[in-house]
């Protein structure tokens, strides 16, 4: 029998201590993982966001990013917007305006909404789910929250009623169609989002946003790096970056404290399992002393019998390592749903993602504390002197 | 607090330097601008509110404070300036916007009595419309990401509580049966289950308490580690971690019980058995 097999055999004898000391790695190797997966999730959420919305640079006043911030007005955006499209860098561009505003559904019902409006663009920044994209300067596609809480579905008339300038501004109600129910990639959790042409915001601000707009969407011809710095240089004004940019500043923002919480808690986590690991092995081997001394005696080598405990200790460990990664994935579930409770944080962004990389390191760190956890054991075993301890046995 | 419509004002740091402090107004910094820029109490540096350097004035530093931590502002260096709200405004006002006619963010309001607070705030609120008043403790306790990172930090808690009543319970097992023959013996002189009982839980009671102890030692030692390190790496005087005595009682509860109870499921099993079987006779 190989040692595998005959660590299995000492596993299976004792049932409930293995199992406990199973269910103890699980729930240890289920943490890691989350914190490895918490580790780097916000930054491949957010890549992948930037990736998915097909824009690769952003061109506002201040260096605003995707979302609800809002930077100052471009004026003569059409100006603008002509001459960054022109850049050789520049494959296209869109400018986008925002106001907030009040909507009534058809039924009277009520709700603050995010309002953006978009330049004539072949591409919209959002997808539509139900229905057809707004058209003209009387129709808007809004998003579920929004229709859910108005009672409003595609052909339905709705009214606005925005604060284009500042919360001040009193305008007169405007009425539109929804022409169809879009997801829009940074919305946040149940906030409302209506969006259409920059002409028909311009309508429902009275006529007095013309030419204006808070941030143009760009895309480059390949190189948006070199794009972004173009835009800077052509238009100095205007603050442009790219999506890299972007991420880079996420990875620098608070957000660092995941980072930081996930790298204290798989050290805490991993010296836990270390310790506890190898309290497990040594309590178990050092019952088993005669029966080890026993084996040795009728000519297992040193080398066999440190075989055995080391295979004890990748056994509960491989198997506790294998259950963590569904248990860790429920709970990862469970705690990316309380971190998405944060305010401001867009509903598509989620702080733990699966990544293969985290799944190896998972197993190498599961690995590097089985080989550790097993050190002190292994070495009792391999110095065991065989005479004494069968005669103490004896004698006990 | 009364808070108004939002006024964004960047200010930009144009010249540092000793320049003659005589007849310029006077601000404050944060330490964070201080060490960055080399900024000393006394100098003078110049401020414009945008970054073409239009409209700058000169200012003299009269001081160097230390930001107030701020939890929503974590990661972000706080480099700020404190003006006298006079300068700031004649700062920032634009060329069209006539003296006496410009917003501001919010007003601190210093009560006479601090119980009058929510009776103020639904004054203010009733009578200026527009307007949104509330109480400061309210504003404080607003802080809507802290309690949301309040309860993932309880979710991680109560998952390591788990791993380690199960590894506790992993233990105990080990510990109860390294003892068999013990019990076994106790068992056969006539001790009834009840007593052996009760001495396991007495033992396990004591093992508990003892480790609750050195974890809360532990933890107490590390506070300072931990709140020193993000200090640092934040830059901030917030404080990240504290061992208040309601956060040690909670952990003793928890701790206490859980060693006690899970030394006697571990022992229940064995004691059911018969002496003789527990020798191994």
């Amino acid at each position: 029998m190989n040692a595998v097999g005959f660590a299995w055999r000492s596993l299976v004898r004792q049932p409930a201590r293995a199992s406990l000391g199973i269910l103890g790695v699980a729930a240890v190797g289920a943490l890691l993982f989350d914190m490895l997966l918490l580790s780097q999730g916000l930054i491949l959420s957010m890549s992948d966001l930037l990736e998915r919305t097909g824009w690769d640079v952003r061109v506002s006043l201040d260096e605003s990013g995707p979302g609800r911030g809002r930077s100052g007005v471009i004026n003569q955006v059409s100006d603008v917007l002509a001459d960054i499209a022109a850049l050789p860098e520049v494959r296209s561009a869109i400018a986008i305006r925002f106001a907030d505003a009040r909507v009534e559904g058809p039924g009277g019902e009520a709700a603050f909404a995010f309002v953006q409006g978009v330049s004539d663009s072949a591409r919209m920044p959002w997808t539509v789910t139900r229905g057809r994209d707004a058209a003209g300067t009387d129709q808007l596609v809004i998003n579920d929250a929004l229709a859910t809480t108005i009672g409003a579905e595609p052909g339905a008339t709705i009214t606005m009623r925005p604060s284009c300038e500042g919360d001040s501004d009193a305008l007169p109600p405007v009425s539109f169609q929804v022409a169809g129910i879009a997801d829009f990639p940074f919305q946040e959790t149940g906030e409302g989002t209506a969006a259409g042409s920059l002409a028909a915001l311009s309508r429902a601000c009275g006529g007095n946003q013309d030419d204006k707009a808070h941030m143009l969407l760009v895309t480059s011809t390949g190189d948006a790096d070199a794009a972004a710095a173009m835009i800077r240089r052509h238009r100095p004004g205007l603050a442009a970056i790219s999506n890299d940019d972007v991420v880079g500043r996420v990875q620098q923002s608070g957000f660092t404290y995941f980072r930081q919480i996930s790298t204290v808690l798989t050290t805490v986590t991993l010296a836990f399992a270390v310790l506890l690991i190898t309290v497990l092995l040594t309590v178990s081997v050092n019952q088993r002393l005669g029966e080890i001394a026993a084996l040795r005696a009728l000519g297992f080598s040193r080398r066999r019998v440190a075989a055995d405990v080391l295979s004890e200790s990748m056994l509960i460990v491989g198997i506790g390592g294998l259950l963590s990664l569904p248990i860790g994935l429920a709970l990862a579930a469970m705690l990316d749903r309380i971190l998405k409770g944060m305010p401001g944080i867009p509903e598509a962004l989620h702080f733990f993602v699966f990544d293969p990389s985290a799944l190896l390191i998972h197993a190498a760190l599961m690995t590097a504390t089985a080989l550790v956890a097993a050190l002190y054991p292994v070495r009792i075993v391999a110095r065991l002197p065989i005479a004494a301890t069968l005669r103490s046995e004896v004698i006990g | 607090m009364v808070r108004d419509s939002r006024v964004a004002v960047v200010l930009v740091l144009l010249i540092l330097g000793a320049r003659g402090a005589a007849a310029q107004d006077s601000v404050l910094i944060s330490r964070q601008l201080a060490e960055a820029e080399g900024l000393v109490v006394g100098g003078s540096i110049r401020l414009a509110p945008d970054a073409t350097g239009a409209g700058a004035r000169d200012f003299r530093i009269a001081g160097i404070y230390e930001p107030t931590p701020d939890p929503a502002r974590l990661g972000q260096v706080p480099r700020e300036v404190r003006l006298h709200l006079p300068d700031l405004l004649d700062l920032t006002r634009p060329p069209d916007v006539p003296q006496g006619t410009e917003r501001v963010s919010s007003i601190n309001v210093l009560l006479a009595d601090p119980a009058d607070a929510s009776q103020f705030a639904r004054d203010v609120n009733a009578r200026m419309p527009g307007v949104v008043a509330r109480p400061a403790a309210e504003a404080a306790g607003a802080a809507g990401p802290f309690r949301v990172l309040e309860r993932f930090h309880l979710a991680i808690a109560i998952v390591t509580i788990v791993a380690a009543t199960v590894f506790l319970l992993a233990l105990t097992v080990m510990h109860v049966d390294e003892r068999r023959e013990t019990v076994g013996v106790l068992r056969l002189i006539g001790l009834p289950v009840r007593r052996i009982l009760v001495q396991v839980l007495l033992e396990g009671l004591l093992i508990a308490g003892v480790g609750a102890i050195v974890g809360l030692v532990l933890a107490w030692l590390s506070e300072g580690l931990i709140n020193s390190f993000f200090q640092w790496r934040y830059d901030t005087a917030l404080v990240f971690v504290r061992i208040t005595p309601d956060v040690a009682a909670m952990c003793v509860a928890i701790a206490v019980p859980l060693g006690a109870v899970s030394t006697a499921v571990a022992s229940w099993a064995l004691l059911r058995r018969n002496g003789l079987r527990l020798v191994r006779r």
